[in-house]
């Protein structure tokens, strides 16, 4: 940890930012001073923890994350505080919006492309706007724009100060127990171009069509594959791609492709990367996610579902009334009835 | 079309920061968790720490240089979808029997 951040700034940061969410979590008499206030020590607390992390890196010589992660954690933690010390619900699913946002915008800093736009479209597109619609289906709106018109729900928090004592006590475990760890991590088990092109020979088709593209393959010739396994013949290391050409179904020719010829754009990309990892390695999950969502809409269709008592005159009335449809629009389906 | 470029290894200075901020973000989704009353905003604030979670797997899936942490972060996806789901429908019911949001007006529960 000691080649991280050194420990006393890491617990100093953590009682001031402690100190602001305590200070700025909703109360009945609180003015805007203490929001204000305790927005401006959790800002202290961050630019602290920039601050030592960065100096700790400059020190040792070690390289510092990519500028724009600087804003993008800013409005990430900035906003989730905002979140949780919001008074009105409907700011708080807003500010978390905000959030999603900057962690996808560190997600692209990580090179999970994928990910980062998946998110958007599933946390900021779907779920938040079902917890809106949540919200303002349930909260009764306020008559005025001041806070004293707001209900005890949102206008007064529990605890807060032993609730924040309890949160940065654990951030202080936490760090300090990945950062304690962090000098222990196994190296990457493949080298950075193995990890690179080792989903390509999984992808015959893909390398068919860059080669193609690129104007390596003339009519009828194909990467070729292993008979067995299907394979693309591709050596990584050494570069090198087999092809052939095919008449009929079988092999008339082959030649090899050298290192000179490989084409730049030949490379495994985070979307086959990412998909070459769900299908190969984790099948049996994506059908269990298949279940957990099925069995999550029909108990969210159950839950929420209106229990209405009819009379049982009434209902009698109603099934009279649409065995009455039924005859008239179909007069053989149910013509025996009536 | 320009290709991105595969990662490079990242230095353990450049992960430190992003567990700072996924260990930061998961305690403030577990303070807004103990401290606020309406249901909802304690149900965003699970939704946050999913957040933060996703952030730590990411992180360390970029550090080793494999795909499985962003495979993971689309089950927790799954997992957050479906607690969504289930948690917005139980706060309709209980909304509908006491005509409040608040956590305290379901005392009893306490045993």
């Amino acid at each position: 940890m000691e080649q991280i951040i050194s420990p006393i700034a890491l617990y100093l940061i953590c009682a001031l930012g402690a100190g602001g969410i305590a200070l700025a979590l909703p109360r009945r008499s609180g003015s805007k001073a203490f929001e204000y206030g305790g927005g401006l020590l959790v800002a202290v607390a961050l630019g602290g923890a920039a601050l030592a992390l960065g100096l700790k890196a400059s020190d040792a010589g070690n390289p510092m994350p990519n500028l724009f992660f600087y804003p993008f954690a800013l409005i990430g933690i900035g906003a989730s505080v905002r979140m949780i010390t919001h008074k009105r619900p409907v700011y708080s699913a807003l500010y978390f919006i905000m959030t999603i946002i900057a962690s996808c915008g560190m997600y692209i800093l990580l090179s999970a492309e994928f990910m980062a736009f998946a998110l958007i479209i599933i946390y900021a597109g779907a779920i938040l706007i079902t917890y809106l619609f949540v919200i303002m289906l349930a909260t009764q709106a306020p008559t005025g724009d001041g806070d004293d018109d707001l209900d005890d729900v949102d206008a007064v928090a529990r605890e807060p100060m032993l609730a924040s004592a309890i949160g940065f006590v654990l951030i202080g475990l936490i760090t300090a127990a990945m950062f304690g760890g962090i000098g222990e991590l196994p190296e990457p088990k493949m080298t950075q171009a193995q990890a690179a092109d080792s989903v390509l020979a999984h992808l015959p088709k893909k390398v068919d069509k860059i080669l193609d593209r690129e104007g390596l393959l003339e009519d009828g010739w194909r990467v070729s594959r292993d008979h067995e396994t299907g394979l693309a013949m591709i050596d990584v290391d050494a570069r090198t791609i087999q092809i052939e050409l095919v008449e009929g179904d079988s092999v008339s020719a082959t030649r090899t492709l050298g290192a000179q010829d490989w084409p730049e754009a030949l490379a495994a990309d985070n979307i086959d990367r990412l998909g070459f990892n769900l299908m190969n390695d984790h099948p049996v999950m994506i059908e269990l996610a298949g279940i957990i969502l099925l069995m999550a809409m029909l108990g969210a269709t159950v839950l929420a579902r209106k229990h209405t008592e009819l009379e049982e005159a009434l209902k009698a009335a109603q099934a009279r009334k649409l065995g009455t449809m039924f005859h008239d629009d179909e007069p053989q389906a149910t013509g025996g009835q009536a | 079309m320009a290709q991105l470029a595969f990662p490079t290894e990242m230095s353990s200075s450049v992960l430190a920061p992003y567990l700072f901020v996924s260990a930061a973000m998961f305690c403030i989704g577990l303070i807004g968790f103990l401290t606020r009353k309406n249901m909802i905003i304690m149900f965003l604030c699970t939704e946050l720490m999913f957040q933060a979670a996703g952030l730590a797997l990411i992180a360390f899936g970029r550090q080793h240089l494999e795909s499985d942490g962003q495979t993971f972060v689309i089950f927790v996806l799954c997992v957050a979808a479906a607690e969504a789901a289930m948690a917005l429908a139980l706060v309709v019911l209980l909304f509908r029997h006491r005509e409040s949001l608040s956590a305290s007006a379901w005392k009893e529960l306490n045993g």
